[in-house]
């Protein structure tokens, strides 16, 4: 077309209006194809393949089939699974990576390869550190957190953690855990010796057997540092509990914990110490033994004046 | 990738949120009640044991937590300052702590009488007798005569 006939054409205000030809907006099809795709996610992640037994988070029914519980080897897995996250994962994590300033990673740690005397050492005795996981340097305490547990209920937690989140190892006979337990605890009171205890050496037994003098001390006078906690960033003495509560109070203080310990800077980290949440560990009766142990431990003849 | 981010933000929170409902319920009742009492009735000595409560206690919680506490007796006091004054760090020797057991007795004797009364009449005699001995003593000693 030349500028000619462009020139003679008529004023455009008369003319029949005519369709143009122009392209869609490139804007447009970007939006269109981005809403696609982010659909297609979603129908993916959602649907279940239009399986209404499947919602979400569960995407297929495989998933969701193998979250069930189930008969045998699957059903200890799943019951190891329930007390990891009750007794261990609150410091190592349902993610087995740990937290930094609690506790160290489960997940591809040469401790969780080791044998199961050495594995079932931690979760029995305790661990003081400095200890290296995976190339790391970590200087914590953990309490003997499985004392408590039976062998059946220990047996399943390590299974879940040798066999959760990429680790490989095998699964943990109870037999296995009787075997680390005699092995660590040789010189624990045997039935017969604790029959023939007083309550006060009884419960002294318990303070030692749940490890409650890594954080509080052997003589209980209060322990180790634990920096930022507003307990002037140490673990606190027991010798005055007999002072400061009831025995029931003291007990249902031990079967709670207290998660959350006040920060002496607010700003600051979390303190890396906490009292942990005794009542699925230790038995009522030797709750009861260990209150009184506690309560004997204070000091004669002090005596403030109210 | 985000939701999962989320999610996972969502579940860490959750874990760590470990508070006893019961007892964070509990003192957030008290510490929405008044901060102050009006202590210009009462004996010289006590309105300054309570200069002394006011101090040592606003370290680590609001003053309005034991003020609006359900504790009234003498034995609930004395329990719950040896807690606080034997937490390391807390700077209340045992002659501050008795100042604020003192006045704590006076005061739950005088603005929490009913609800004294009320926890008195449910001691066994021997028990009963003994609180009111204490409430008695803190007043004998510092009522003006």
């Amino acid at each position: 077309m030349s500028d000619e006939s462009k020139s003679s054409r008529p004023p455009a205000a008369d003319s029949e209006p005519t369709a143009s030809r122009s392209t869609l907006p490139v804007w447009i099809m970007v939006l269109t194809l981005v809403l696609l795709f982010l659909g297609a996610v979603y129908f993916d992640r959602h649907s279940g393949w239009f399986n209404r037994q499947v919602y979400a988070p569960y995407t297929s029914a495989d998933q969701l089939a193998a979250s069930q519980p189930r008969s045998g080897a699957a059903s200890a897995l799943a019951q190891g699974r329930k007390i990891y996250e009750n007794a261990c994962g609150v410091c190592h994590g349902n993610d087995g990576l740990g937290k930094p300033g609690q506790a160290p990673p489960l997940a591809g740690s040469e401790w969780v390869a080791k044998d199961v005397v050495s594995l079932a050492r931690v979760p029995l005795a305790g661990l003081n550190g400095p200890i290296q996981v995976k190339g790391r340097d970590w200087n914590l305490a953990m309490a003997p957190m499985g004392a408590g547990m039976s062998d059946a209920d220990l047996a399943a937690v390590l299974t879940c953690i040798r066999q959760s989140w990429g680790n490989t190892g095998g699964v943990v006979a109870a037999d296995e855990i009787k075997a680390a337990r005699a092995a660590i605890n040789g010189q624990a009171p045997t039935p017969a010796q604790l029959a023939q205890m007083t309550p006060v050496e009884r419960g002294r037994a318990v303070f030692q057997k749940y490890g409650c003098y890594q954080c509080h001390g052997q003589d209980a006078k209060g322990g180790v540092a634990n920096p930022n906690a507003k307990t002037a960033e140490q673990v606190p003495s027991l010798i005055y509990v007999a002072d400061g509560y009831t025995r029931e109070e003291l007990i249902t203080f031990i079967k709670k914990g207290e998660r959350d310990i006040p920060r002496m800077n607010p700003a600051g980290p979390e303190p890396p110490h906490f009292m942990p949440k005794w009542g699925p560990v230790i038995q009522d009766a030797e709750l009861d033994d260990l209150a009184t142990y506690l309560f004997s431990l204070k000091p004669k003849g002090e005596n403030v004046g109210f | 990738m985000a939701a999962l981010v989320l999610f996972g933000a969502g579940v860490a929170c959750a874990e760590d949120q470990q508070l006893d409902a019961a007892t964070k319920a509990r003192i957030d009742k008290y510490e929405q009640g008044p901060a102050t009492v009006d202590v210009s009735q009462y004996p010289q000595v006590i309105q300054d044991n309570y200069e002394v409560f006011s101090q040592k206690c606003t370290q680590c919680h609001k003053l309005s937590r034991p003020i609006n506490s359900d504790y009234a007796l003498p034995d609930e006091w004395s329990r719950y300052v040896k807690r606080m004054m034997h937490k390391p760090g807390s700077g209340i020797d045992g002659s501050d702590g008795k100042k604020i057991y003192e006045f704590l007795v006076y005061d739950s004797s005088v603005r929490k009488k009913a609800m004294l009364d009320d926890k008195l009449a449910k001691l066994s005699a021997e028990d009963k007798a003994a609180a009111e001995a204490k409430v008695k003593e803190v007043h004998d000693k510092y009522d003006r005569k």
